[in-house]
C-alpha cells in the first residue's frame, strides 16, 4: 500500500497537497462553532450527488415531469427516500446557512480583513434561495406550480420585471420552456455558480483562518492552538453527522418529500411556498395595489443591502459583542422580523378553515392521482393521469353519447329528460308535478302515460310526503340504508297516501312484480 | 477525506507518557472522522445502489408491449416477395402509458405456401435490415450481414439468421405477429 501511495505520489504530489489541505492549525482550538461552513459544504456535496441521482429517472418537460417524479416517489426502489433526503437537505441547508451567518455576525467574522468571506457567503445564501426556489417548480405538481407562479408574477410586478419574467419563464405563460430554464438553472448553472464562489469563499478562509473567540489574548491564542487535522475535522464530522441523522430521521417521518397532484392550470390550488418563504409571503399581505413594490423590493433590498454593508455599518475599534451595538442590533432586528412573519404567516393558516379544507382536497387529490398514476400516464402527460379514473371514463363516455340530447350540470342537450340532480328532492317533486315537460319524460320515447298532478289533485304538504315515501324506499334498497336521508315520520305519511288517496300504487310498484307497471 | 494513520507526526522529542496519551486521543479523532465519514456517505450509497440497479430487480418491467399478437393486414397482401409491417401496440414505457404505438417492424413473406415473419432488428447489433429485391436478400445497412429469403445467414458477421416471430392467422384472412426482441450477437436466438 504504502509502496503504490509512493508511486503515485511520485508522479502527482498527493500527500503534499494531502498535507496542505489537512495541516492547518486552528488558534485558540478546535471548536464547535466553527462547525457550520463544513457541515454547509457537506450538505451541497450531498445534494449534488442526490441531484444526479435523481436526474437519472426525472424528465424535464411539462408533459413528464410530474409522471416522472410520481414514478421515482412511488415505484422506483429507494426513490422516495432519495427524493426525501434531497427535498428536506434544502430545509437543512437553508437553517445551517442561517446558524452559519449568526455564528459570523456574533464573533464579528464579517470586518476587516474578511469582507469578501462575508460577500461570498451572503451571494451562496442567496444561491441557496435560488436552488429551493427553482427546485420547487420541477415536479410540475399543483404546489411547485402555484407557488411559483407568485415567486414568478411577484417579478413581473417590479419596474422592468416582465421582460426578466418572461425570459425566466420562457414566455408569457407557464410552459415546456418554464420546466427547462428552471432545470437548468437548478442542475447547472446554480450548482456551478455556489461551487465557484464556494472555493474562493474556501480559499479566503484559509488565507485568513478562523476568526477566535475576542476574549482570548495572542499568546492564550497560542497556546491552545490545535490542529485542523484531527481535532476541529473530527468535530466537524460529528456536526456532519448530527445533521445526517436529523435528515435521515425527518425523511422518514414524512415519507420523504410531498407530491401533490399534477398542475392543474383549472384549479384553485391554495398556494403557499416552502416554509422558509413564508415571511415573504406574509409580508405581501400588508401592502396593497401600487405599494406592493415596498414588500417585494424595498424591504428585501434594503434588508440586502444593510447585510452587504454589514462591514462597513460596523466602525467598532473592537469585536467584543459588547462594542458592536448597531451591527448587532440591525441583524438581531431582522431575524426577529423573519421570526415574527413567518410565526403568523403559520398561525394564520392554522386558523383559517378555507386553507384547511383546501389542504384535505388537496391532499386527496394527490393520493388519487399518485394511484391512478400507477398503471401509467397517458403521453398528454400531467393532469392526463385523471383519465385512467373509471369515473372520468364515463363521463367522456356521457360526453360523447349522451350529451347531445341529456343535460347535466348546465350543459348538454335539452331535448332529453335532465340528468342535473337526477332522483333528489326537486326532481321527484317536479317530474310529478308535470311528468311530460321536457324537462323530465316528454322528449322519451316510452313513458308517455304518466299524467300531470296538479296541486289541486295532490296539495303540496301531501307531495312533500309521498317524495319523503319515495326517498325512503330507495335508501331501504341500499346496501347500508341511511336513516338520515328521509325525514320518516314524513315518510310514513307518503306511504299511506302512495297506496290510497293518490293512487300511485295503480300504477307504478314497490317491489318488482307487484302491482301495477308504471316505474317504481 | 484519506486515512493517514501511517503517516508520523509526533516529534520524536517529545516526553514519553503525555506524548501517548495524546496520540491515543489522536487515534480516536481520526478513527471517529474515518468512521462517521464512511456511515455518512453510506446513508447516500446503500439506497442510490438499490435505486440504480431496481429496472434489473426481480418482478420489474420497466418497459411493456409485444406481449400479444397484433395485426398486420390481410392474408392476401402477402406473397413470395416480403412486405415490411410496422407493429403497433399499446405501449408502457416508465411512467406513460402511450396507446397504439409503432413498437418495431417485422418483414412478412410466403414460403410454400406458409406465411412466416422475420424482425427487422438484425440479430448482429441491432440494425434494421432492408429487403434488396436485387440481389434477393435481406442486407443489414450496418455491417454488410446478408440474410435469404428464408432468413438463413448468408454473409457477414451475424451470428445467426433473422428471428422468426410468430405468426397466426385469424379468421382465415387477417394476419397477427407476436413481436418480440431477442438478445443480439449470440449464436442462440434468446428472447429479453
Amino acid at each position: 500500500m504504502a509502496r503504490l501511495i509512493d508511486w503515485v505520489d511520485e508522479r502527482t504530489g498527493i500527500r503534499a497537497l494531502t498535507k496542505a489541505a489537512l495541516e492547518e492549525s486552528v488558534p485558540g482550538g478546535a471548536r464547535l462553532r466553527y462547525v457550520f461552513g463544513s457541515v454547509l459544504t457537506f450538505l451541497f456535496v450531498q445534494q449534488v450527488v442526490l441531484g444526479i441521482l435523481l436526474a437519472t429517472y426525472y424528465s424535464p418537460s411539462a408533459t413528464d415531469a410530474w409522471a416522472s417524479t410520481a414514478y421515482i416517489q412511488d415505484r422506483v426502489a429507494g426513490g422516495w427516500f432519495l427524493r426525501g433526503l434531497h427535498h428536506h437537505g434544502s430545509s437543512v441547508m437553508v437553517v445551517v446557512t442561517v446558524l452559519h451567518m449568526i455564528q459570523v455576525v456574533l464573533a464579528g467574522a464579517y470586518r476587516k480583513p474578511r469582507e469578501f468571506n462575508w460577500w461570498t457567503g451572503l451571494l451562496m445564501g442567496g444561491l441557496v434561495l435560488a436552488f429551493a426556489l427553482t427546485g420547487y417548480l420541477l415536479p410540475w405538481d399543483q404546489k411547485g406550480y402555484w407557488a411559483t407562479q407568485v415567486a414568478t408574477g411577484i417579478m413581473g410586478t417590479v419596474p422592468l420585471g416582465e421582460p426578466l419574467q418572461h425570459v425566466v419563464q420562457g414566455g408569457d405563460q407557464y410552459g415546456n420552456l418554464t420546466i427547462t430554464r428552471f432545470y437548468a438553472l437548478h442542475v447547472f448553472v446554480l450548482p456551478l455558480s455556489l461551487g465557484a464562489l464556494l472555493t474562493l469563499h474556501i480559499y479566503l478562509f484559509r488565507r485568513h483562518g478562523v476568526t477566535p473567540p475576542a476574549s482570548l489574548n495572542e499568546s492564550q491564542l497560542r497556546d491552545k492552538t490545535q490542529p485542523f487535522w484531527p481535532n476541529q475535522l473530527f468535530l466537524d464530522v460529528a456536526a456532519m453527522a448530527v445533521t445526517g441523522a436529523i435528515l435521515v430521521w425527518l425523511t422518514y417521518r414524512t415519507h420523504g418529500a410531498e407530491l401533490f397532484a399534477p398542475a392543474d392550470p383549472a384549479s384553485n390550488f391554495v398556494a403557499r411556498p416552502e416554509w422558509y418563504f413564508l415571511f415573504l409571503f406574509q409580508l405581501l399581505k400588508y401592502f396593497e395595489g401600487p405599494m406592493s413594490i415596498i414588500a417585494t423590493v424595498l424591504i428585501p433590498g434594503a434588508v440586502a443591502t444593510f447585510l452587504f454593508a454589514l462591514p462597513f455599518v460596523d466602525r467598532a475599534n473592537s469585536r467584543a459583542v459588547k462594542s458592536r451595538g448597531a451591527a448587532l442590533g440591525g441583524v438581531g432586528l431582522i431575524m426577529v422580523g423573519v421570526v415574527v412573519l413567518t410565526a403568523l404567516a403559520l398561525v394564520e393558516d392554522a386558523r383559517n378553515e378555507d386553507f384547511q379544507a383546501g389542504l384535505a382536497d388537496a391532499e386527496r387529490d394527490a393520493e388519487r392521482s399518485r394511484e391512478l398514476a400507477a398503471v401509467g400516464v397517458p403521453p398528454e402527460g400531467g393532469t392526463a393521469v385523471w383519465k385512467n379514473d373509471p369515473k372520468y371514463a364515463a363521463m367522456e363516455l356521457f360526453k360523447q353519447n349522451c350529451s347531445t340530447c341529456h343535460e347535466i350540470d348546465g350543459r348538454g342537450g335539452e331535448e332529453a329528460p335532465s340528468l342535473s340532480h337526477f332522483n333528489d328532492r326537486a326532481w321527484l317533486r317536479g317530474v310529478v308535478r308535470a311528468p311530460q315537460s321536457v324537462a323530465y319524460f316528454g322528449g322519451t320515447k316510452r313513458h308517455r302515460d304518466m299524467e300531470a298532478y296538479t296541486a289541486e289533485d295532490l296539495p303540496d304538504d301531501q307531495l312533500d310526503a309521498v317524495v319523503e315515501y319515495m326517498l325512503m324506499v330507495r335508501e331501504q334498497g341500499a346496501e347500508s340504508p341511511d336513516l338520515s336521508a328521509y325525514d320518516q315520520a314524513l315518510a310514513k305519511q307518503g306511504e299511506a297516501l302512495w297506496a290510497s288517496e293518490v293512487e300511485c300504487s295503480g300504477c307504478h310498484s314497490i317491489e318488482q312484480g307487484e302491482d301495477g307497471d308504471g316505474r317504481r | 477525506m484519506s486515512d493517514e494513520h501511517e503517516q508520523p507526526r509526533t516529534p520524536a522529542s517529545s516526553p514519553p507518557t503525555p506524548a501517548s496519551a495524546a496520540d491515543g486521543r489522536r487515534t480516536f479523532l481520526k478513527v471517529g472522522v474515518g468512521a462517521l465519514g464512511a456511515g455518512l456517505a453510506a446513508v447516500v450509497v446503500a439506497p442510490a445502489l438499490r435505486y440504480s440497479l431496481w429496472p434489473l430487480a426481480d418482478g420489474v418491467k420497466v418497459t411493456s408491449g409485444g406481449e400479444d399478437f397484433v395485426i398486420v393486414g390481410n392474408r392476401r397482401q402477402f406473397g413470395a416477395d416480403p412486405i415490411k409491417v410496422d407493429i403497433y401496440a399499446d405501449r408502457v414505457d416508465a411512467w406513460n402509458r402511450v396507446a397504439n404505438v409503432k413498437i418495431g417492424s417485422a418483414w412478412v413473406v410466403e414460403r410454400e405456401g406458409q406465411l412466416h415473419a422475420f424482425s427487422s432488428v438484425c440479430p448482429h447489433l441491432g440494425c434494421a435490415v432492408d429487403w434488396s429485391a436485387e440481389h434477393g436478400k435481406f442486407k443489414c445497412p450496418c455491417h454488410r450481414s446478408a440474410f435469404g429469403r428464408d432468413g438463413t445467414a448468408e454473409e457477414g458477421p451475424a451470428p445467426r439468421p433473422l428471428d422468426a416471430l410468430d405468426v397466426e392467422q385469424r379468421d382465415g384472412e387477417l394476419v397477427a405477429i407476436r413481436f418480440e426482441r431477442f438478445k443480439q450477437g449470440t449464436e442462440d436466438k434468446v428472447k429479453i
